[in-house]
């Protein structure tokens, strides 16, 4: 487990305190989405395909801010698009890393060498840079198509740890993954000195490129059950452990599509990160009036039907680890002896 | 999950081929621009990225090209024509893989 400690320490007393108040809908993370523009066009991607007029937009400093305030969560994922072309990105991390929120910034990584040469960041607990890695190098530019981005990652990766900054990575996977390239993988990181990694199924978006690679629920059972078993202790991973466990068939949990909201230009995003059913115009609006009975694996919603993805699952995995002793129990040997 | 043929270029006449609240749910699923005709006869072209039905007043909002935000009402629309390109139609893995496929079948490659 590579989480710091003040950072369990904060997200165990939010959640605490949120269930000690009896609230039954809390959001985990904030997924602020600044702008959908981005520099590659990945082929298991559907966040991205807008008219030229709207990628050329994005939201003010001020309207992100506001969105953290109003929801209210202990830790704020910036998504997209890619970040790092959000013009506006140091002096919002500055802000948000000022509030004592959990910063991670999800980005490509192509441009985060030439925005640290230009001093945009600073080292601070509250951020780490989430590098978007799909695998080892074949995998990975497959995955983004475009042949170097995975050089260019890890050499950013380089950069970024050498002058100090937090460093995770995030995977995601699609059918066709290979297990044991993916244990190289895992080595592969560890050896770089990322702080800890995140992987998830891909989700199966309608307006992804490729529509033919995407999990089943059955199959991501049994790639994740191949890929972590036995894990090796040196492996640090930066999500929860009830989380992988769910991911390798041992948990039947049930979606928490509001755990992780999502906030971008249109607005309040009903019901989750993936889905785009709608948009409530405040945070309130979309606790309070989205029909959360119709999404999930139970509801019987063929969208929801596949999907494990973290956004929706490690809230679960979360309220899991903090609903009962049972699930603290599990979660803290997990932690402790690294076994899955 | 199969990608359905892409609407580019459609323009349904409403309540023949198809009822206010599908064209709607099609247009708001649609990502591209769409151009909105209400019943005075004005017209609207941007991106649909909101709608309620589900509310006393159904009502839709687009974004112009400006970034102007419009709300109409459901029973202000005589028309949509999904006017604008399908950005999601692009094929940009196929082209990858037909690009890795070239280069492969390169004898310097």
């Amino acid at each position: 487990m590579s989480v710091p400690l003040s950072q369990m320490w904060t997200v165990a007393t939010y959640v605490l305190g949120q269930r000690l108040r009896g609230r039954e809908r809390y959001p985990l993370v904030l997924m602020l989405e600044p702008l959908f523009r981005c520099n590659l066009a990945c082929a298991g991607c559907g966040k991205i395909q807008y008219p030229a007029h709207l990628l050329r937009r994005h939201l003010t400093v001020e309207q992100c801010l506001a969105a953290v305030k109003e929801c209210g969560a202990p830790m704020v994922s910036i998504p997209g698009g890619e970040p790092l072309m959000y013009p506006e990105i140091g002096r919002l991390v500055e802000a948000l890393v000022e509030q004592k929120k959990y910063v991670y910034l999800c980005t490509n990584a192509i441009l985060l060498e030439e925005k640290l040469d230009a001093g945009l960041f600073t080292p601070s607990k509250y951020l780490s840079f989430s590098i978007h890695m799909d695998g080892l190098r074949e995998e990975h530019d497959e995955a983004v198509c475009r042949d170097g981005v995975f050089d260019v990652a890890v050499e950013a990766i380089r950069e970024a740890l050498r002058r100090g900054f937090r460093v995770t990575t995030n995977t995601t996977l699609f059918d066709g993954a290979n297990p044991l390239r993916m244990r190289e993988f895992f080595d592969a990181m560890m050896d770089l000195g990322v702080e800890g990694m995140m992987v998830s199924p891909g989700y199966s978006y309608a307006k992804a490129p490729d529509q033919e690679h995407f999990l089943r629920r059955q199959r991501a059972h049994e790639l994740f059950r191949t890929m972590l078993a036995d894990p090796k202790k040196r492996w640090r991973f930066n999500q929860s452990p009830i989380f992988l466990q769910f991911l390798m068939g041992k948990h039947d949990f049930e979606c928490t599509p509001w755990g992780n909201p999502t906030y971008n230009l249109f607005g309040w995003q009903r019901p989750c990160y993936l889905l785009q059913e709608g948009y409530a115009a405040s945070f309130k609006e979309l606790i309070e009036t989205t029909r959360w009975e119709d999404y999930g694996k139970r509801s019987g919603n063929p969208k929801c039907r596949d999907c494990m993805v973290h956004c929706g699952y490690e809230p679960t995995a979360v309220n899991h680890t903090f609903g009962s002793w049972r699930g603290f129990r599990e979660s803290v040997v997990a932690t402790v002896t690294g076994r899955l | 999950m199969a990608e359905e043929e892409s609407l580019e270029g459609w323009a349904p006449v409403i309540g023949v081929e198809a009822t206010l609240d599908e064209v709607v749910d099609r247009a708001f699923d649609y990502r591209g621009d769409v151009t909105l005709v209400t019943a005075r006869g004005d017209e609207l072209v941007g991106y649909l990225y909101n709608r309620d039905r589900h509310v006393a007043q159904p009502f839709l909002q687009m974004f112009d090209a400006d970034g102007a935000s419009h709300t109409f009402r459901y029973s202000e629309i005589s028309a949509i024509r999904f006017t604008g390109r399908d950005t999601a139609a692009a094929k940009s893995y196929e082209a990858w893989l037909r690009r890795k496929a070239e280069a492969g079948s390169r004898p310097d490659a």
